[in-house]
């Protein structure tokens, strides 16, 4: 019997404002299957993003398990969570997220300067080429993100997630700021990534259509799962 | 690939004014520690150098001129007092006094021979000195004869071409300068001595004034093993009222006690210094963790460490201090060569500092200034590293 990748057992996590307690996440539970495309929908303020990061091993659950390959990832030391991130996730945020003073190659680089493992330099430089070709900005890999376009610094964001060969994509709506080409373009190479190397892709979307093309869909309100 | 480093200097790079008046703080804290720690070193390490190589044990001048004595022999002034030669025959008799020797210091005038500026001569008695026969023996090796001097190392005669032989007129005499002895670190070494076989003629020349036949200007006195100087210093002056006389260890008191209220203002001006520096340092790193705490975020949520984020900053925070406290130590060497031509005390002082001693004082003005910076990012630094990589995704 092969083990489930993600397993999210009861979770919940509850955030203090002022003196109210919002409950983002309600005792989800979900199993997410190595390889396999999982689209999160839902309106804003459901606790998609919070699911992800709970995921992501950003922020510590309220009450619950978060399971990575059958480990509770929130029993790991604050290294191994880092490590975790780094190596086994791609985060693609809500906004670009890039380093302001980097190109858009050595952005893409960034993640691996922070490898447990020794990282000899061969093949890195070209891995990041290879990558931001793949999204359509070989002519803009010595660009800094001030000279990129929204839609552009978006892409070097979804290029740098793939970076470590991460077994598992977080997307946090990664198509927001792209036209509709674009869009497409970029949900025709997470497939391609997810079919070709198996990555497993858990994103965040508002877009039904683009939903619509994942394998598995699940939909969030007010902090819990609904049939989709 | 960046590494933390190239990805630190680019930080640095990123707005060079602020990174400027960083090490500018730096820099002035390392200057301050290098022009204070030289000017205290060289004073206190000029008196230890005179007093150690007097070879004297006691000092008995004229009444009231301690300090004057004390110029002579630790600041190179060229001063002149004089006494009855009787009083070394009254000194010889105390008790414990083993050994005492008498010298007569004169002063030859500017612009009369040879372009030399006003010096030193002394005259002292070869019969029965302990002080300068040592050292005469080394380069001269026989007695001085009548008409023959010899050049303290930086005496204005001594013109160090080894040129060792050449006519000087001194007081209207003609003196043969048959040597030079080597450096002693003491007052000495800008004097011109002669024998006091000399006196006479000189006397007789008129060139002195108020010098006379039997005057001296100081009695220099080596006491018996296991006695204590100051107690032979207290029998001095109870026993001989027209004479003061100092302990070896006194030498040097009153500069000394000038030295430490100098030394306390150059410690209050480094602490406050210091303080600032801090400051300064702890208020740009604060504005630097809130200007960068989004980076630090996104660094975190892409697998950085906390031993990560440590390390990129620290990086920063020394490239800064370490620069700041070079530039420092090469400013505040160059402020002490210049402002010590201002300083009378450090002008006349006979030592200068060896090479090992500055290498301390750098080294220590250097760990000052870097340690100071290190110690304004820390708290900055120790906040940006606890960032959660959540406040990231928060903030978008």
């Amino acid at each position: 019997m092969t083990m489930s990748q993600i397993v999210i057992d009861a979770v919940s996590k509850d955030y203090r404002v002022a003196n109210e307690t919002i409950a983002a996440v309600r005792g989800v539970s979900l199993v997410i299957e190595r390889g396999t495309f999982v689209s999160i929908v839902g309106h804003s303020g459901s606790g998609k993003t919070t699911l992800l990061s709970l995921i992501g091993g950003m922020v510590s659950p309220s009450s619950g398990r978060v399971l990575f390959n059958g480990e509770d990832i929130y029993t790991w030391t604050s290294d191994q969570l880092s490590q975790y991130r780094c190596e086994k996730i791609g985060f693609m945020f809500q906004s670009a997220s890039l380093l302001s003073i980097l190109t858009a190659k050595e952005n893409l680089m960034l993640p691996v300067a922070f490898r447990s493992q020794g990282t000899p330099d061969g093949g890195h430089g070209q891995k990041a080429e290879r990558l931001l070709h793949a999204v359509g900005l070989s002519d803009k890999i010595n660009a800094y993100p001030a000279q990129l376009s929204g839609g552009q610094q978006r892409r070097v964001a979804i290029a740098r997630a793939f970076m470590n060969d991460p077994e598992l994509i977080l997307a946090d709506e990664p198509t927001g700021d792209l036209d509709e080409e674009t869009e497409n373009e970029m949900m025709q190479f997470f497939l391609r990534m997810n079919k070709d190397h198996g990555t497993t892709f858990i994103m965040v979307t508002h877009n039904s259509e683009l939903a619509g093309r994942t394998r598995q869909h699940i939909r969030m309100h007010q902090g819990m799962l609904q049939p989709a | 690939m960046p590494t933390l480093f190239s990805f630190a200097f680019k930080n640095i790079k990123r707005k060079p004014l602020r990174t400027g008046i960083l090490m500018f703080a730096i820099a002035l804290l390392a200057a301050a520690l290098v022009f204070s720690l030289s000017f205290v070193q060289r004073v206190n390490g000029s008196i230890k150098k005179s007093t150690e190589r007097l070879g004297a044990d006691l000092l008995v001048v004229p009444t009231n001129s301690r300090g004057a004595a004390e110029e002579i022999l630790l600041e190179n002034r060229i001063k002149t007092f004089y006494m009855k030669r009787s009083i070394i025959d009254r000194v010889r008799a105390l008790p414990g006094v083993e050994k005492a020797t008498e010298q007569v210091y004169l002063v030859t005038v500017a612009g009369v021979c040879c372009s030399v500026p006003e010096s030193m001569v002394i005259a002292f008695n070869q019969d029965s000195d302990f002080i300068i026969n040592p050292w005469l023996k080394e380069k001269v090796r026989h007695r001085l004869g009548k008409g023959e001097a010899v050049a303290g190392f930086e005496s204005a005669f001594n013109i160090r071409l080894g040129l060792v032989e050449m006519d000087s007129m001194l007081f209207g005499n003609v003196f043969r300068l048959i040597g030079s002895l080597e450096k002693t670190g003491t007052g000495f070494d800008t004097a011109v001595f002669i024998g006091m076989e000399n006196m006479p003629a000189i006397i007789a020349s008129g060139k002195v004034k108020n010098l006379q036949p039997d005057d001296i200007s100081v009695v220099l006195v080596k006491v018996k093993p296991g006695v204590d100087p100051a107690s032979v210093a207290a029998s001095v002056e109870d026993t001989i009222i027209e004479a003061d006389a100092m302990a070896r260890k006194d030498i040097g008191k009153n500069i000394i006690a000038a030295l430490k209220d100098i030394s306390r203002i150059f410690t209050m001006t480094i602490a406050l210094t210091a303080v600032m520096s801090f400051f300064l340092v702890w208020a740009i790193f604060t504005a630097i963790a809130n200007e960068r705490s989004k980076e630090v975020g996104i660094m975190r949520a892409i697998g950085a460490k906390e031993s990560h984020i440590l390390t990129l900053f620290f990086i920063e925070v020394l490239v800064i201090g370490i620069a700041g406290s070079l530039v420092g130590i090469v400013a505040g060497i160059g402020m002490s060569a210049a402002l010590s031509k201002g300083f009378t005390i450090v002008k006349q002082l006979s030592t200068e500092l060896s090479i090992g001693e500055q290498a301390v004082i750098a080294a220590v003005s250097f760990l000052g200034g870097t340690v100071i910076c290190v110690l304004g990012a820390l708290a900055p630094i120790q906040r940006l590293k606890k960032m959660e990589p959540l406040l990231v995704i928060k903030a978008e």
